[in-house]
């Protein structure tokens, strides 16, 4: 058992373990939120350290497994991807912790199973995106998914987030039992459930080739569906308008990183040698996503579907690098990490406007907002720049990189698709800065000047330095994706 | 490399607002005189460059750091004749927004904030030398001109805010387009991906994807310019944006297409700059008749001055496309000549609104008697817009006319209609409003600029003279410029400038 090689899968460990001695001190003890917060804080700067020891230690991992990365009976593979998806995950969750806070505080004794299904999410989440072996991948797609589930339900308050929750659940399982379909459909032509069983594939299947076709559909669907891309969209709506507040943006985040890291793998590593028969498909659903998703966001009147539906926009987008293949693989990671921060402040500050455990999010509530909480507004304004890609901001050089690397690739039309839509996209995005500056308040909220913990405001603050920072000098973390990557 | 002057100066308005942000919010009486000092840096800095410019082609106060490798971008800055005028234009009419800009009440901070903002964009676009770089700034300028449209304009703001950023952003979206390719071509040549400006002067690009090229990057500068058929967003971007929204859109963010069509249609894409120069003829022709047509028919004045800037950019860009020696050095002329009178024309019609609440030139009448440095102030500015001889705009007006005749003649013709037309709508619609008698009582005592209006002025008829008498000052260092651009074209393709040449006018 020479690869049981614990730093490779080091930050889900911590997690794993975090959440044990929070469930246990919180059902016992029943602490107050406050002591909680130290062992949240606590467990997440050991998370933070776990991940810095397995960066330093990557080459080690990559030497000491027994088929380059590959750890614990060939079922975790330590690579770039894995290492940078784990990096967005966390910053996902120390942000999205952060913005929490005011939620976790309202909803009590249930704050410690909220925290617990957070980390758990985000570990599920972790091994998905590090999986070399596809059984594996279910593990951690079902441990990330569940865990959502049930958070979509945590704040319990009202009907419409009993109803996500339902409809999260039983769309999600669906896609899931897809998802699990394919695999068993590739053991079946292959004989293998390796993230490269075709590796060594040559060409003679055990049953018929359609199989293996019908398996690669399957798992891509699956996962299609975890990413909100069109048309398996449908629950997404309605799921992150009606979840409690506090936890949507964590909840959407994550799903995106896991799914798109797990998407990549499969299309690039599995079905490489089927490129030419993928690559015009997630071409078209990513006209499809990017038409859809833009179209129906600009009839929304609720900010959190309109996130909703951008979300589908903004899955579409990733899967033009998806479309495109390897060369867009630090393109595609970029546009996670930048996209992933946006959508979890913009769902932050949705949640200190409309509440911590609200159920929507109406565009009314955003009027005049820059009068009575400048700083909200202005977070809010820039996050919304960032997501339509508007140079200076982060969001631009994630687009950039992901159509660039799709022209090169021949898929011009896409990119010519992408631009019109990102255009249209303005007018949604504009419309909650036009609301928020040049609008002035309803009377019922004309004196409510909702303001933010400290901790949110903290991770507002970095949201958008970050936004800004890597809009005019990406180079750090594009350096660092690829130093890691490659 | 030599001292950064160019990121200076896109720095120093970033500080300025920076400071302006951190003063104290309630301190209002504060907010404005400070803008305003700090803002009176670049004019300085604009001079040392106007002095150590040296009237030789080539790019000057090139400065070059790597900022995305892989994909060969880099900040790299440098300006030649046609961006200096450009710049210096920029420098000067901000602070003269600034000190026009009194009648802010709402936030008045935050209005501040936005104008430094736009000024180092602005300064940005001008000088950036790669197309990313460029991008962006072209870009970044929409948002703050968005938020001075949007909350500080007058009642249908959002509305024409929105029309602004999304004409501006579609043709921008259709540009990066034409910047990812030119990137991969260059990629595909060398195997070295690069979005340099002068790297990228050296593709062979065949004529076929010239022409598409050309368009996408095209269309992006006609929606700025705007040209006609894509203006529709100025009439409304004008009339609701404030005062100093409006002299700046006007003064320089047109600008931005004319200089995108100098800088890089026409050395980048010769061979569809030849063959569509016809074409885009055609358009600034309909845009000088259309613009000033519309422009008589006007009842409200801030209107007016909006169509006339269709028409006078139409000008400008007659003598881009005319390919020779004088149309350039007169599109480049002009450039400064519009931002001038045009800014000052906005200005008044501000200062008349913000006395009388209208702009309509019905409620007018007879205020030459009530206002008479008002009124002298408007007409030099209507004579200067007009191309009066000893004014700026005449230099413009006339190199562009003579320098178009000699390729395109035709419409060198009916663009001198444009001339007499402008004559028409701003000499009857002064005659409108200043001459008669006050037979509104509301007009019988309307107060004179004061003191502070009357030193806004100062600066822009001073140089409206010092161009129109000594042009030279300027041509000089633009010329060099204008003829690399003649050059590299006729280089690179059959094109020959005609050498029926006028000769210079004489000074």
């Amino acid at each position: 058992m020479s690869d049981l090689i614990w730093s490779a899968i080091a930050p889900e460990l911590v997690l794993v373990i975090l959440s044990g001695l929070i469930l246990v001190f919180g059902v016992w003890k029943k602490p107050p939120l406050r002591s909680m917060a130290v062992l949240v804080g606590a467990g997440l700067v050991a998370t933070w350290a776990a991940w810095g020891l397995q960066l330093s230690r990557l080459q080690d991992i990559v030497d000491a497994g027994s088929f380059g990365a590959l750890a614990f009976n060939d079922m975790v593979i330590t690579d770039g991807t894995a290492v940078i998806a784990r990096l967005i995950l966390m910053v996902i969750l120390t942000l999205a912790v952060a913005l929490a806070w005011p939620m976790l505080d309202e909803i009590g004794q249930r704050s410690a199973e909220a925290l617990v299904l957070m980390f758990l999410a985000t570990a599920g989440f972790m091994l998905l995106a590090a999986a070399a072996n596809l059984v594996m991948a279910f593990i951690g797609l079902e441990v990330g998914s569940i865990s959502l589930y049930v958070l979509a339900a945590v704040a319990r308050k009202s009907r419409l987030a009993d109803e996500a929750a339902m409809k999260y659940f039983l769309l999600g399982s669906f896609a899931s039992a897809v998802f699990i379909y394919g695999v068993a459909l590739l053991y079946a032509g292959s004989g293998s459930v390796s993230i490269d069983a075709l590796r060594s594939f040559s060409g003679r299947v055990i049953v018929s080739p359609g199989v293996l076709y019908v398996s690669m559909a399957m798992l891509v669907v699956g996962v299609l569906f975890k990413v909100t891309a069109a048309p398996f969209h449908a629950w997404a709506p309605d799921v992150y308008q009606g979840s409690a507040a506090g936890v949507v943006g964590f909840m959407a985040a994550a799903a995106k990183v896991g799914g798109f890291v797990a998407l990549v793998r499969i299309v690039g590593i599995t079905y490489i040698r089927f490129a030419a028969d993928w690559r015009p498909a997630l071409a078209a659903i990513a006209a499809l996503s990017i038409i859809l998703g833009t179209l129906l966001a600009l009839s929304q009147t609720d900010f959190r579907r309109m996130l909703a539906y951008s979300g589908i926009a903004h899955a579409g987008f990733i899967l033009v690098g998806v479309a495109a293949g390897r060369s867009a693989n630090e393109a595609i990671l970029f546009y996670l990490a930048v996209y992933t921060v946006q959508l979890v402040t913009a769902f932050g500050i949705a949640a200190i406007v409309s509440g911590p455990t609200s159920s929507g999010s109406p565009f009314s509530a955003y009027k005049g907002l820059a009068s009575r909480s400048p700083f909200l507004a202005a977070g809010l304004a820039t996050t919304m720049l960032g997501m339509s890609g508007m140079p200076i901001t982060s969001g631009f050089i994630g687009k950039l990189g992901v159509f660039r690397a799709a022209w090169e690739k021949g898929l011009e039309w896409l990119v010519v698709v992408a631009l019109v839509a990102s255009v249209a996209a303005f007018f949604f995005y504009l419309r909650v800065i036009v609301d928020m500056y040049m609008r002035d308040p309803d009377e019922e909220t004309s004196d409510v000047a909702p303001e933010p913990a400290v901790a949110g405001r903290v991770a507002i603050a970095v949201a958008v330095v970050v936004t800004v920072l890597f809009g005019l000098y990406p180079s750090p973390l594009l350096d660092l994706i690829r130093n890691v990557v490659s | 490399m030599d001292f950064p002057m160019l990121s200076l100066l896109i720095l120093v308005p970033v500080i300025a607002a920076a400071v302006v942000m951190l003063l104290p919010k309630e301190r209002t009486e504060l907010h404005l005189p400070v803008a305003l000092v700090l803002s009176l840096l670049p004019v300085g800095l604009g001079g040392v460059l106007f002095a150590r410019f040296e009237s030789v082609a080539g790019f000057q106060f090139v400065e070059q750091a790597p900022l995305i490798e892989r994909w060969g971008v880099s900040w790299h800055l440098g300006i030649d004749g046609v961006a200096l005028p450009l710049i210096l234009l920029t420098t000067i009419l901000i602070p003269i927004s600034i000190a026009a800009s009194t009648s802010i009440a709402k936030n008045a901070q935050l209005f501040l904030v936005m104008v430094l903002m736009l000024e180092a964009g602005l300064i940005g676009v001008f000088s950036a030398l790669d197309l990313i770089v460029f991008f962006v700034f072209f870009e970044a300028i929409l948002i703050p001109m968005y938020f001075i449209i949007g909350i500080w304009g007058s009642e249908n703001r959002i509305y024409a805010a929105i029309k602004f950023f999304l004409y501006t952003a579609f043709g921008s979206a259709l540009m990066l387009v034409g910047i990812i390719a030119l990137s991969v071509m260059q990629q595909n040549k060398t195997g070295v991906s690069s979005f340099d400006y002068t790297v990228l002067l050296g593709l062979e690009i065949p004529p076929a994807t010239q022409a598409w090229l050309f368009a996408v990057f095209g269309i992006a500068f006609a929606i700025k310019v705007p040209m006609f058929p894509f203006h529709t967003w100025l009439p409304d971007a004008h009339v609701q944006a404030p005062t100093a929204g409006s002299v700046l859109l006007a003064g320089v963010m047109l600008k931005l297409g004319t200089y995108g069509f100098l800088r890089f249609n026409l050395p980048l894409f010769p061979d569809a700059a030849v063959r569509f120069a016809p074409v885009v003829a055609t358009l600034a022709v309909i845009g000088i008749v259309y613009g000033a047509a519309v422009a008589i028919v006007q009842t409200d004045l801030k209107k007016l001055v909006a169509y006339s800037s269709v028409s006078h950019l139409g000008f400008i860009m007659l003598g881009i496309v005319a390919l020779t020696q004088n149309g350039l050095d007169g599109g480049v002329i002009q450039m400064v000549n519009h931002g001038l009178t045009t800014g000052a024309l906005f200005l008044l019609v501000g200062m008349l609104y913000e006395r009388r609440h209208t702009k309509l030139i019905a409620d007018f009448g007879g205020l030459q008697k009530t206002m008479p440095i008002f009124a002298g102030v408007f007409l030099f500015s209507t004579f200067a817009s007009i191309g009066l001889p000893g004014l700026n705009g005449f230099v413009g007006e006339f190199l562009v006319l003579i320098g178009s005749y000699a390729t395109l003649p035709g419409f060198a013709v009916v663009a001198t209609a444009g001339v007499v037309l402008a004559a028409v709508y701003l000499l009857w619609a002064y005659e409108r409003v200043f001459t008669g008698v006050a037979d509104k009582p509301e007009n019988q005592d309307v107060p004179d600029l004061n003191l502070r209006e009357t030193l806004i002025f100062v600066p822009i008829i001073a140089l409206t003279l010092v161009l129109g008498l000594y042009p030279k000052v300027l041509l000089n260092r633009i010329e060099p410029s204008t003829a690399g651009i003649i050059d590299r074209i006729e280089a690179t393709t059959d094109y020959v400038e005609p050498t029926f040449v006028i000769g210079e006018p004489s000074e």
